[in-house]
């Protein structure tokens, strides 16, 4: 049987891809930033998931606004790196779980969540900004990428990314092959980028995000949008997808590691969480 | 301290609508072919895309915020800076009236500095 063994928070962001290729870890924008990753990347490494669950949003490089699915899974065994109109970035294809995929399709909509199945699926910086701070390419790990919704208004509400969530575990835990899983979401924490008020970051709104996330996920569940994007800006609504991360982990959870550095446009989080073995 | 909230705005479909022909020519770019011939002839790109005189004035301009009001999204705005040769920041501090070098005096990390 297949069972969760980690989750991840993390923000995405395409100046961390650009800052990652360039090499400028070592910047004092970026040092806090990229430091921060290295105890998950050894943890990951210790932990030897096979899978790992990517909920992430798109923009507009696998889905464009003449089709803007609410929840989509990706159903392949090799995907490759998104041009998003700057290059392409010099990182190597994604090997995909088409198996654990179909097998989550199925179980996702009778589960009565009616996914878009995609055999063909570009990742942009959603799922790679982030995928080389946790694992080293050549990836040793397969991807199954879950998108979701959060450009396009209407949005998916706090509680039924929570329940995506939960539907994904269960998901997991009925797919028959020995599977190790670390579920990831990407996204926020606080930014605005449209508009005037470009640059808008709450690093107070989301110090208290990551406590509740990890601590008290269920307070967060009747939030709506409008009071996320009011304390976090219009993209920071994107913290609906911590949501379905932390629905899927169930139980006791122990803190891995947790951090927040906002040095210039976005609030940029991260927490590693890990079933707490001894608390079940 | 808290923090005001900032402007609200919500890209519905409605919205969405409004500036769906710009907001497909600039995701188009994400093909480098579309790249190459927006780079050597704009004009002729704008004019193909089937852009009014309105939309085409909006990028030569550059006007970022208006291109916004129009329905353009955020995501596609970043696109059409990759053929611009503009950073997100770039066109982000044109959105406030500002340069890049105004903006970033306002950045955390430059407060934390100075």
């Amino acid at each position: 049987m297949a069972r969760i063994v980690g989750g991840i928070g993390s923000s995405h962001a395409p100046s961390i891809a650009f800052a990652w290729d360039a090499g400028h870890r070592d910047r004092p924008e970026w040092k806090p930033f990229f430091d921060a990753y290295d105890p998950v990347k050894d943890w990951m490494a210790a932990l030897r998931p096979d899978t790992v669950v990517v909920i992430y949003n798109d923009h507009f490089n696998r889905f464009r606004l003449d089709t803007y699915p609410t929840f989509a899974l990706g159903c392949a065994d090799l995907m490759p790196v998104a041009d998003e109109g700057r290059g392409k970035r010099p990182l190597p294809d994604v090997p995909g779980n088409s198996d654990l995929s179909w097998h989550l399709s199925r179980s996702l909509v009778a589960d009565e969540f009616d996914i878009t199945m995609c055999q063909e699926m570009a990742l942009d910086h959603g799922v790679m900004s982030i995928l080389p701070l946790v694992t080293d390419a050549p990836w040793k790990v397969k991807v199954v990428p879950l998108a979701v919704n959060v450009i396009l208004h209407p949005l998916p509400s706090v509680r039924r990314c929570w329940k995506l969530g939960e539907a994904l575990a269960r998901g997991i835990a009925s797919f028959p092959a020995d599977e190790r899983v670390v579920v990831m979401a990407t996204g926020g924490l606080s930014h605005q980028l449209q508009g005037a008020d470009f640059g808008f970051l709450n690093p107070e709104w989301d110090e208290e995000f990551l406590d509740r996330v990890e601590k008290d996920p269920e307070s967060l569940l009747d939030m709506t949008h409008d009071e996320l994007m009011d304390r976090g800006g219009a993209e920071g609504v994107e913290v609906i997808m911590w949501l379905a991360m932390r629905g899927a982990l169930r139980g006791p959870q122990r803190r891995i590691q947790r951090n927040y550095w906002a040095p210039v446009l976005t609030g940029y989080g991260l927490l590693a969480l890990e079933p707490d073995a001894s608390g079940n | 301290m808290s923090v005001s909230p900032p402007r609200r705005i919500a890209y519905t479909g409605e919205v969405s609508r409004k500036g769906y022909r710009m907001s497909k020519f600039f995701v188009g770019l994400t093909e480098e072919a579309n790249r190459t011939v927006f780079k050597a002839d704009p004009e002729a790109a704008m004019q193909r895309a089937g852009l009014t005189e309105f939309e085409k004035g909006l990028i030569r301009e550059r006007d970022f915020l208006g291109m916004l009001d129009h329905g353009v999204a955020i995501y596609a705005l970043g696109k059409a800076g990759g053929s611009m040769g503009l950073s997100l920041m770039e066109i982000g501090a044109r959105m406030r009236g500002e340069t890049v070098e105004q903006f970033l005096a306002t950045r955390p990390l430059n407060r934390q500095q100075s």
